[in-house]
């Protein structure tokens, strides 16, 4: 994909020496199913009053230690702002979250290319638009796996 | 070292006294403080220093109180990376912050009002009632409720930041009982007194939330308990009905009216 889109920007990291042992065994902290946000219910019980991560796609691989740091205790949905279509569903499926099932917050984790942050302003929007509010915290992650900042956002 | 920094500050002040100005070149203002049992190492760690600047201190500390030995103090590992400028709060902690925005501006029309009091005069009786209506019902009842029944219960409240805040928040609820009866009695003196006062207590209490405890408790506190406090303020909001929206507009009548 050569559109000079910075999201796409080639990028070789190989050489890197990525430090741990990659034999230690990491469990998963993923306790429901689905998680496509086109293909979840925002009225499971699993998001019923819970703390919900809406991560992007990429962010999952980005990241080391996402399982541990960050999904464990918490319930999710992931989403591609860029590639994946009919997004006014998704605004309608967290403005639902919010509403109906009444989740306690919202953390957003995109990747910190420009396009990924697409998927945090659609959950500002949900917000602006939901009667009932709840905090929102906004997570962007480099390239390299790192968190490049960790806020609390207003709608 | 371990044992200066498992020593109380007013004791470490009260001996060394150049430690005081040391400590408030660095924003912690220890010396005025009414409690001052925190302990050396909790009150490094509350006001939410750079690792550099921790050593800094550390080490003018370390000099003043053992002149005569040569003390290193390492640098102290970064957990989280410093936040420099202006303070971020979680949603609940800034409704907090807000709060305090219209207390202050209530806390600023106060010298004025004393300027002209004549309680002889039922309109100025009826002005410092209303005042302490403020105070009573939103900083008191509305605002300390929301710290001392919600906040605060997630927190040890044997800390002694926790005790320099409930004695502070019981000293203005003795002004203000202090201030009701003079009212009454038309003892002016007495109730210039006693707002003066608590102006000043209470421009130093929120000061000391706003920019030390606040940020500090949003650290301590996880994700979780950050959306849990959201909706048991959101309730309190509901409770107290247009309540609070009277005061505020209260004090928008008070400031039209002094300038
Ligand atoms: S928008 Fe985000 S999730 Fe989608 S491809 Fe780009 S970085 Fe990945
Ligand atoms: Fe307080
Ligand atoms: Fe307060």
């Amino acid at each position: 994909m050569e559109c000079g889109c910075p999201g796409s920007k080639m990028m070789d990291r190989r050489d890197e020496d990525s430090g741990d042992d990659p034999t230690v065994a990491v469990k998963s902290q993923l306790r429901q199913w689905p998680i496509q946000l086109h293909l979840i219910s925002p009225e499971a019980p699993y998001y019923a009053g819970a703390d919900v991560l809406l991560t992007a796609d990429c962010v999952a691989y980005a990241m080391g230690g996402y399982h541990s740091e960050y999904l464990k205790g918490k319930s999710i949905a992931i989403a591609c702002p860029k590639l994946d279509a009919e997004q006014t569903i998704y605004a309608t499926k967290i403005q639902s979250w919010f509403e109906d099932a009444k989740i306690n917050t919202l953390t957003v984790l995109i990747m910190e290319v420009p396009c990924c942050g697409g998927l945090l302003h659609l959950a500002k929007q949900a917000l602006a638009a939901s009667s009932r509010k709840v905090p929102l915290k906004a997570i962007v992650v480099g390239l390299d796996g790192e968190v490049r900042s960790e806020d609390w956002v207003t709608a | 070292m371990e044992a200066l920094l498992n020593r109380g500050i007013k004791q470490i002040i009260d001996e060394h006294a150049e430690v005081g100005p040391i400590l408030e070149a660095y924003g912690i203002g220890c010396v005025p403080c009414s409690v001052g049992t925190c302990l050396l190492k909790d009150i490094v760690d509350i006001h939410g220093l750079t690792a550099v600047q921790e050593q800094e201190l550390m080490t003018k500390i370390a000099k003043e109180v053992y002149p005569d030995r040569d003390i290193v103090i390492p640098l102290r590992e970064d957990t989280a990376p410093a936040q420099g400028g202006e303070l971020t709060y979680s949603p609940p902690i800034k409704k907090l912050v807000d709060e305090h925005a219209w207390i202050k501006r209530l806390l600023a029309q106060i010298p004025a009002v004393i300027e002209k009091l004549d309680l002889s005069s039922e309109s100025d009786r009826r002005l410092v009632r209303d005042m302490l209506d403020f105070i009573r019902n939103y900083a008191d009842r509305f605002h300390h409720a929301k710290e001392e029944d919600i906040l605060f219960k997630y927190f040890d409240e044997n800390l002694d930041i926790l005790q320099v805040m409930f004695t502070d928040h019981e000293s203005g609820r003795a002004h203000v009982r202090a201030i009701a009866e003079a009212v009454e009695t038309q003892d002016r003196a007495v109730v210039c007194e006693h707002l003066t006062a608590y102006r000043e207590l209470l421009t130093e209490h929120i000061k000391k939330e706003d920019e030390i405890l606040y940020p500090w408790m949003d650290k301590e506190l996880s994700d979780s308990q950050i959306g849990q406090m959201f909706s048991a303020f959101a309730d309190v909001d509901v409770a107290f009905g247009d309540g609070p929206a009277k005061h505020i507009a209260f004090i928008e009548t008070l400031e039209a009216a002094s300038s």
